[in-house]
């Protein structure tokens, strides 16, 4: 173990990078999820096929495609697009951190739509005719009743999809991003101990994971608050 | 920019040229990996700790890191020890292509075992109380109540798994296995084609989803012909 001293700053570094990539890409991933869940939602047949499209090809494609096609195939029409404007422009250089975030993003997005679809498919018609009643707006709808009722009932498999990312975040060390996968190998470069650099990177991805599987169950626990008088 | 059809006819015939490898990543490891998480199914539902234990850690390993780093850790890892390297496992553990079985088992063992389980959870209890009413013993409920219903009820988790193994397999061209993908990462690296050859690439395996999907549908319905629709 003593082969690890000198290296623990690469390691934190990297894992703050992991954690980077993961929030950006939470964030992303939802709005994918939301906006491709209102797509296969709404009435129009045009939204509903590209929505369509969309989930069959992100989730029929491996990972690994994906992020190697958004990475150089931005590059190649991002390079294509400035040329138009400036013809000296040999290379533009895609950063790996944005286009492996936008990658994973996306695909695990393509599965976030179909558990927000179906969550809002899973709010109860009762409280929506409730609502009604009451006079409610639509607005107020669903902010007071479609929303509460539909994060519950997401959840469960929101937060299968929160760990999906994290674990597809080792796919961006491929691109040549600085995160773990890749410290473990130039860990293992210098010193020849590629068990242990890379079973640590294990630990840290595993810990990672833990953190998120008990802040769900939290958020679950406390999404059934309101049941536990009834009891 | 501009699509190169021409490139993709050229390309195509080496691509499709790796779909034996992708195959055999698929069927070896699915077929060990489905007889490794029906262990871990028996570990767990036996009520002895020193069964159930073992069999959570290893599952939630598995679950909880990912598969490349798995795969790393395997082929890269592993030979770090004297002791692995003069072991009678050193022929599999050497190459690339078992290193990536090895893992790729390992790892839909562990999401496969989690699939059965709620399979036969979810069987209902009503049907094992007449079971036992009928007077059959534990094992026999286990043979002819628990286990044709499970299978039904675990088919549709199942076959999202298998697809994302199929998915998984793409990885071990990371570890130098001229699989699909690793044959397309080459010809990207020497033609810089990205679009054309990972898009025909992506379709390929899309085709590839569709008729697992398509086969575990007619398994379906094939073991629920008994059910009025």
């Amino acid at each position: 173990m003593e082969a690890i001293t000198g290296w623990w700053d690469d390691y934190f570094f990297a894992t703050i990078v992991v954690l980077k990539i993961f929030m950006a890409s939470l964030l992303l991933m939802v709005i994918f999820g939301l906006i491709g869940a209102a797509a296969k939602l709404s009435n129009s047949i045009i939204a509903k096929k590209i929505a369509n499209a969309y989930t069959i090809i992100f989730r029929g494609t491996p990972e690994i495609l994906v992020v190697l096609l958004i990475y150089f195939g931005s590059a190649i029409a991002l390079t294509a697009l400035f040329q138009v404007f400036d013809p000296s422009i040999k290379y533009v250089d895609v950063p790996p951190f944005w286009a492996g975030t936008f990658a994973i993003a996306l695909i695990v997005g393509s599965y976030a739509t179909e558990t927000f679809r179906g969550a809002f498919l899973g709010v109860e018609p009762g409280s929506i005719e409730a609502a009604r009643a009451l006079g409610l707006s639509n607005i107020q709808t669903f902010i007071y009743i479609r929303i509460p009722e539909m994060w519950r009932i997401a959840l469960p498999s929101f937060g299968n999809h929160m760990l999906s990312l994290v674990k597809d975040t080792a796919l961006i060390s491929i691109i040549g991003l600085n995160e773990l996968l890749f410290v473990a190998e130039q860990a293992t470069a210098t010193t020849g101990k590629p068990f242990t650099m890379f079973i640590i990177v294990g630990l840290i991805y595993l810990g990672i994971s833990t953190v998120i599987t008990l802040f769900v169950m939290g958020l679950e626990a406390y999404g059934r608050s309101h049941l536990r008088a009834v009891k | 920019m501009s699509f190169d059809i021409s490139l993709i006819l050229d390309s195509l015939p080496k691509m499709l040229s790796g779909i034996g490898l992708t195959f055999q990543l698929l069927i070896l490891s699915g077929v060990l990996g489905l007889f490794l998480a029906f262990v871990l199914l028996l570990m767990r539902l036996t009520e002895k700790w020193y069964f159930s234990f073992p069999a959570q850690i290893f599952i939630y390993v598995f679950r909880g890191t990912p598969i490349l780093v798995q795969i790393f850790i395997i082929y890269y890892g592993l030979p770090q020890f004297e002791a692995i390297r003069e072991s009678i496992f050193w022929p599999i553990l050497r190459e690339p292509f078992g290193c990536a079985i090895v893992a790729l088992t390992l790892n839909t063992g562990a999401y496969v075992s989690e699939i059965l389980r709620g399979a036969v959870l979810a069987v209902d209890r009503g049907l094992l109380e007449a079971g036992s009413a009928l007077g059959l013993s534990r094992n026999q409920r286990f043979i002819y109540i628990t286990s044709p219903l499970a299978i039904r009820l675990g088919i549709p988790p199942y076959s999202n798994d298998v697809i994302s193994l199929l998915k998984s397999t793409a990885l071990a061209s990371t570890i130098t296995v001229f699989d699909m993908m690793g044959i397309a990462r080459t010809i990207v690296a020497e033609t810089y084609a990205p679009y054309e050859i990972f898009i025909s690439l992506a379709i390929i395996y899309m085709i590839f989803t569709f008729f697992i999907q398509k086969g575990f549908g007619y398994f379906e319905n094939f073991m629920s012909r008994h059910v009025k629709k």
